[in-house]
């Protein structure tokens, strides 16, 4: 058996004879779909550039300017800034005038002040 | 090489979008490439499906094309690529069952009257069963007639590499028909038993 002429042996097929009118049908077909599809194209094309506009967006807005606020300061030694369960205290510098609030006792020397506890709280940080 | 510059021309005139140079081009190639692609994919009403693709990627792609390399290597090379992409398509699917074998090979034939002797019948499975990776040197080189050097440019490989695969090929083709040859043999004998002939 000769293996270089096998394929000799098989049936050559040709096309059939309304091929080209059918290419031709086709081509026309084609050439009408083809602005719409490239309509299409451009949208998608355009939808996936703002999509990804909008992600680089995001991700510079929280790169360059949400971390860049109070967070990331660091203290005057040299550390990071507190956790944030410590740092929900605020101080507050409030004005008293003791004046007001301290009275002459001498002139009622009758009265007995009873000092007690009012708070679950442990004592110890209470002064009077 | 007149044919060639004919085919040029004709090209660079569907590049200005001349439909008359195409009419003329699927007349010059619509043969060739029905038969290559009946040769890789065994269906007839698909390679014609594809054959009209093919066409139809010519004229929309035409710009595309380099006159570094003959233009029927570059259709080829189209319709090669489309073959490929309905095997793999076929073979996801998982189409090629048994019974779509037997509805191709009886239904899409181009003729009922051609004749298919036993050697192309045999010829034909044991081409079906061949990797694309060699059918499609083999089938350029043994069916189509063109030279290595063609065949490469068509498939993108080194000559060494074409040279390689239709050697190995036509090997693998040999052993595929000893073997499809036998079983087909095996399968009469037993019809013969069971009393059907």
């Amino acid at each position: 058996m000769d293996d270089i002429n096998l394929l000799r042996n098989l049936e050559r097929v040709a096309a059939p004879p309304d091929f080209e009118r059918r290419v031709m049908a086709q081509l026309a077909q084609r050439k009408t779909e083809l602005p719409s599809a490239r309509r299409a194209q451009v949208f998608r094309y355009s939808l996936a550039g703002a999509a990804a506009a909008l992600f680089a967006g995001f991700l510079a807005l929280n790169v360059f300017v949400l971390r860049s606020g109070p967070d990331r300061m660091t203290t005057a030694g040299g550390r990071m800034a507190e956790p944030a369960s410590s740092r929900d205290f605020v101080s507050i510098t409030e004005p008293v005038s003791y004046r007001n609030e301290v009275r002459n006792v001498s002139a009622e020397s009758g009265t007995v002040y009873i000092l007690e506890q009012v708070s679950n709280a442990s004592n110890q940080y209470i002064r009077y | 090489m007149t044919m060639r510059m004919d085919e040029q021309e004709l090209v660079g005139r569907i590049q200005a979008g001349d439909e008359s140079a195409f009419t003329e081009i699927v007349r010059l190639y619509k043969d060739k490439i029905v038969n290559f692609l009946f040769q890789m994919t065994g269906d007839y009403q698909r390679a014609v499906d594809l054959s009209q693709e093919t066409f139809l990627r010519v004229y929309f792609k035409a710009d595309k094309y380099k006159p570094i390399a003959p233009f029927s290597s570059w259709v080829y090379a189209i319709a090669s690529n489309l073959a490929k992409t309905e095997l793999k398509k076929r073979y996801r699917m998982n189409q090629v069952s048994l019974d779509d074998v037997q509805y191709s090979a009886e239904v899409s034939t181009p003729s009922d009257e051609t004749t298919d002797s036993g050697l192309a019948r045999n010829l034909r499975e044991a081409l079906d069963r061949l990797s694309l990776r060699y059918r499609i040197p083999v089938v350029l080189k043994d069916m189509e007639g063109y030279s290595q050097e063609e065949i490469a440019r068509i498939i993108r490989r080194p000559v060494g590499t074409v040279k390689a695969r239709i050697s190995r090929g036509r090997s693998m083709l040999k052993r595929q028909l000893e073997k499809a040859t036998k079983e087909n043999l095996t399968f009469q004998k037993r019809e013969i038993f069971d009393g059907r002939y």
